[in-house]
């Protein structure tokens, strides 16, 4: 518990209507995404700008008080968490877009804006910002930047790493920190805005971000497969890329999806086939055209039982809502849906698909796959309806076994989600030592007094 | 509170186990748009209500006024990719909260004992509507404070006046079609508003269904609906007191058309909240079976033609522009079948509002206990009304219709709101 004076103090900082201290609304600020990490804080304040944070970090470095940064708390690995109770800086109410630029391509918001608020004013503008977490309806783009989130179009637009111009920063000790810029083209001394950028809130509070936009592609297409074989799904991806086509996205739903969606929408899936992909071209009229086309080509010619080329938007939405009612009935399936993050290489997805067959034959869970086949991100979601400590167990070594899996195969431990408290306990295994220790000695250098979201990332 | 007690809530216990915490509802709901307190959303309150069965918190008056923020407007159900329900929680927390700690003064008195008693609701109103004509000017029926009893409760709002005679006074029970054998009989469900306050509404539906071929009873012995009693107040158990007699007042009629969406809505609930044995649940379930608002009746049942809709010399020439009460839209699913009106009415223009279909912060109870916070719901309504320059503002819910008079006369709008059966000739 704090002090009451720390209480007040802060109470002085953000006012009145700012802050939170009743355990009804702390108990709402315990949880993130995830269904095994949960801690109330102590306080939550909810303050409106770059001076306010400043005097909050100040306070709570003075008083060694762990502050934990909070946007919407939707990322799934215990990220947003304050383990060790303190402090929530919720950056909800820093929530205005304060200039887009339509003759720079650029857009500077404050950390709190959610990314659908954006995107909505940018389309008004015909622009466009790519990363597209799924989360896209409650995310904020400080914890998309936070987080380094990315979404289906990541394979053709990159992650939000690659948008981040300027960041202004608030530092454990106070300080406001202003690194980058607003060019595209910034080369002066090292490059402290990607510190930022995957810093899960661990170095110090986002106040204000310059983002990089694109015009809005003038035309899209959608396409829709189905495989019997997710090895030739696999390699199908693998031959339209090769051969210079680069797809906005290429989405992946495995034999359980496709069930549901046809359960639910009837549009004639084969439902014992194991394979749905889903792609999007864009771009110039012409060139999504003659993409589609293609596309088309490498499918049929590739093994595709079913390969449709969307007639109109209707159809194209059609398809991809299909998909989001698939991403629903997987959660809706079981009590439980742990929706694992391992990446691996594009080519080793097929082979990745079968080693998760057989862990989910050995451990006795259903694993569902719903990802991202563009980039080897796909999601296994395990199921269990069980509180049982036995099934508890055997869940975490089935999570485990997966990770093995994807690391022998040259994948990742986290796609998009973070590392947080979820992963912790594994990044060891992923992760050269020295990394580590250097990772460490920055996070000592910004936050000696370890105030800033402690106990994430690395077990200490 | 004891766990052993949470008896409404604990129902749902599996339903809590469907939020997967996306937090999508947050971008809909419109107390958490305001305020961005995560105990305002959905998935907040999802969490309190779980916390409390898990024996984490407790039942308590500050747990309650988070639960009470609520305009169980459904938005959050609509966008939710789990399809979790929680403004039913939110009515069940409320039940358990009723049935453990009481209800708040001075709401209780209200609706134990005024609500539920038809009789003496109309004496209280007939009152009030005496004082205020002694003491009001007449303001063309526009808008004007409600010295009434309620007056305590609205904080100061500016809310239509009443009616002289109550619509009970003014309309048989029994009015059969001129001519033929009517199509189908119906009873009337008035509900406080259309009987109180704009009993000109009741009469102008009653006619107009007379005049195609309908039957049309008023029973004498219905009450009011209920939905503040039990939605809003979680006093079940006057609740049922209420659900019994109108139920039985209904019981030889073909269909139950109401002309408020509230109403409709509250009838259609009996059975999911109120029946707690088995004649109950057959009783209501047959009831509510029945229930449909007039825009339903009109379009689902009667199937009528654009033709049958004429439109009223009042509003000829006019541009209209729909609100869509969340009771009606996402509680009972009607969407198209206003629209579908408005569009057969003749010289006049029908343009979309954007967002017809946010909440106006309106919510009954929840106005009352949270008034700032329901009006700047209700700023946002506005100026996407405003946004549209239309004339008139059409819905088909009192409660809807308060809250636009109420906001668009603070922001010295030119808009006037009418119900739907107003603009039919
Ligand atoms: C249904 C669903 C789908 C998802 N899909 C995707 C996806 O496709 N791709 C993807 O990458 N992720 C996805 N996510 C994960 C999550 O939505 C993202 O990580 C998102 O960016 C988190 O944003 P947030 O505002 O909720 O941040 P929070 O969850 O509140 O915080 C995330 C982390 O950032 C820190 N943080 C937040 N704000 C700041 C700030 N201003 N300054 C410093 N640190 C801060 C927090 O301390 C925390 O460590 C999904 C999540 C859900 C629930
Ligand atoms: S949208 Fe549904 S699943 Fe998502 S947080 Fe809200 S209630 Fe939970
Ligand atoms: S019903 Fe409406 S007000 Fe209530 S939680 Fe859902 S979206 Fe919010």
């Amino acid at each position: 518990m704090l002090k009451e004076e720390i209480i007040r103090q802060l109470e002085e900082i953000v006012g009145k209507g700012s802050i939170l201290t009743k355990k009804e609304d702390l108990a709402t600020y315990a949880y993130d995404g995830t269904t095994t990490w949960a801690h109330p804080p102590d306080v939550v304040v909810m303050p409106t700008t770059a001076a306010q944070v400043s005097q909050i970090l100040k306070l709570a470095n003075e008083n060694l008080i762990p502050v934990t940064p909070r946007g919407s708390g939707t990322n799934i690995s215990g990220g947003s968490v304050p383990v060790r109770g303190g402090i929530v800086v919720c950056t909800t109410r820093m929530n205005r877009v304060l200039e887009i630029n339509k003759a720079n391509l650029t857009a500077t918001v404050e950390p709190g804006v959610v990314l659908q608020d954006f995107n909505n004013l940018l389309a008004k503008e015909n622009l466009f910002y790519p990363p597209d977490p799924q989360s896209f309806l409650s995310c904020t783009v400080g914890g998309t930047v936070a987080e380094n989130s990315g979404g289906p179009l990541c394979i053709k637009y990159g992650v939000t790493k690659q948008y981040v111009l300027g960041l202004e920063v608030v530092l454990p000790d106070g300080y406001v920190l202003n690194i980058g810029g607003s060019t595209v083209k910034n080369r002066t001394g090292y490059d402290l805005v990607p510190l930022f950028t995957g810093s899960e809130g661990t170095l110090g509070i986002i106040t204000k971000v310059t983002l990089r936009l694109i015009p809005k592609p003038a035309a899209r297409r959608t396409i829709m497969a189905i495989f019997d074989d997710i090895t030739l799904a696999s390699s199908v991806v693998s031959t339209i890329l090769a051969n210079g086509i680069v797809p906005a996205k290429i989405e992946f739903v495995d034999n359980f999806v496709i069930r549901r969606i046809e359960e639910k929408m009837k549009i004639g899936l084969p439902v014992d086939a194991k394979t749905m992909l889903l792609i999007d071209a864009d771009g110039s009229v012409a060139a999504v055209e003659s993409e589609a086309a293609h596309i088309l080509e490498f499918l049929q010619s590739g093994g595709a039982e079913v390969a449709r080329l969307a007639k109109d938007e209707d159809e194209a939405n059609m398809y991809w809502k299909a998909r989001s009612a698939g991403f629903a009935a997987v959660y809706g399936a079981a009590r439980t849906v742990i929706a694992e993050d391992v990446t691996v290489p594009r080519d080793k997805l097929a082979e990745f698909v079968k080693k998760l067959e057989g862990i989910s034959r050995k451990f006795g869970f259903q694993i569902v796959l719903i990802g991202h086949a563009g980039d080897g991100n796909i999601h296994p979601s395990v199921f269990t309806n069980s509180r049982e400590k036995e099934e508890l167990d055997r869940l975490q070594d089935t999570l485990t076994a997966i990770f093995e899996a994807a690391l022998e195969l040259g994948g990742t431990l986290s796609g998009e989600h973070g590392i947080g408290l979820e992963k912790k306990r594994l990044l060891s295994r992923a992760l050269d030592p020295m990394a580590i220790t250097l990772m460490q000695r920055i996070k000592a250098l910004f936050d000696p007094n370890n105030i800033m979201n402690p106990d994430k990332i690395w077990e200490s | 509170m004891s766990k052993a007690l949470l008896t409404e809530i604990r129902k749902y216990e599996s339903d809590t186990e469907q939020c997967m915490k996306c937090g999508f509802c947050s971008f809909v709901c419109p107390v958490y748009q305001e305020e961005k307190i995560e105990a305002g959303v959905a998935r907040g309150k999802n969490e309190l209500v779980k916390a409390v069965l898990a024996g984490e918190l407790e039942l308590t008056r500050d747990l309650a006024d988070r639960l009470y923020k609520c305009t169980a407007c459904m938005a959050c159900t609509e966008t939710c990719p789990a399809k979790a329900v929680v403004p039913r929680l939110v009515v069940a927390a409320r039940a358990d909260l009723v049935s453990q700690i009481g209800l708040r003064f001075p709401y209780g008195l209200v609706y134990r004992h005024i609500l539920s008693n038809r009789k003496m609701m109309g004496r209280l109103v007939s009152a009030a509507s005496l004082f205020q004509s002694l003491i009001m000017p007449a303001t063309n029926g526009r808008v004007r404070h409600m010295p009434d009893f309620l007056s305590g409760l609205t904080k100061g709002r500016q809310i239509p006046s009443l009616a002289k005679k109550p619509l009970r006074r003014l309309t048989p029970e029994i009015i059969r079609p001129s001519s033929g054998t009517p199509v189908t009989r119906i009873g009337y469900f008035s509900g406080c508003v259309n009987e109180f306050v704009s009993p000109h509404i009741g009469l102008k539906t009653i006619d107009f269904l007379v005049r195609n071929r309908v039957e049309v009873v008023m029973p004498r012995a219905q009450g009011c609906c209920g939905a503040a009693v039990f939605l809003g107040g979680g006093d079940f158990v006057t609740g049922r007191l209420v659900a019994d007699s109108n139920v039985a007042a209904f019981n030889d009629v073909d269909y139950v058309v109401t002309d408020c969406a509230t109403c409709a809505c509250a009838l259609e609930e009996y059975p999911r909240f109120l029946a707690d044995t088995p004649e109950r649940k057959e009783a209501y379930v047959r009831f509510a079976g029945k229930v449909r608002h007039t825009t339903q009746f009109l379009i689902d049942v009667l199937d009528l033609p654009a033709s049958a809709f004429r439109t009223s010399p009042l509003v000829e020439g006019k541009r209209l522009t729909w609100h869509d009460p969340c009771h009606l839209n996402r509680h009972l699913g009607a969407k198209q079948q206003p629209r579908q009106i408005l569009n057969s009415l003749e010289n006049t223009r029908f343009i979309e509002m954007p967002n017809s279909d946010r909440c106006c912060g309106m919510g009954g109870q929840f106005s009352l206990l949270n008034p700032e916070l329901s009006i700047k719901i209700g700023d946002k309504k506005v100026e996407s009304i405003a946004s549209t320059e239309a004339d008139i503002v059409v819905t088909a819910c009192p409660g809807c219709q308060f809250q636009l008079i109420d906001g668009l006369g603070r922001a010295e709008k030119p808009q006037t709101v009418m119900n739907l059966m107003e603009l039919l000739g």
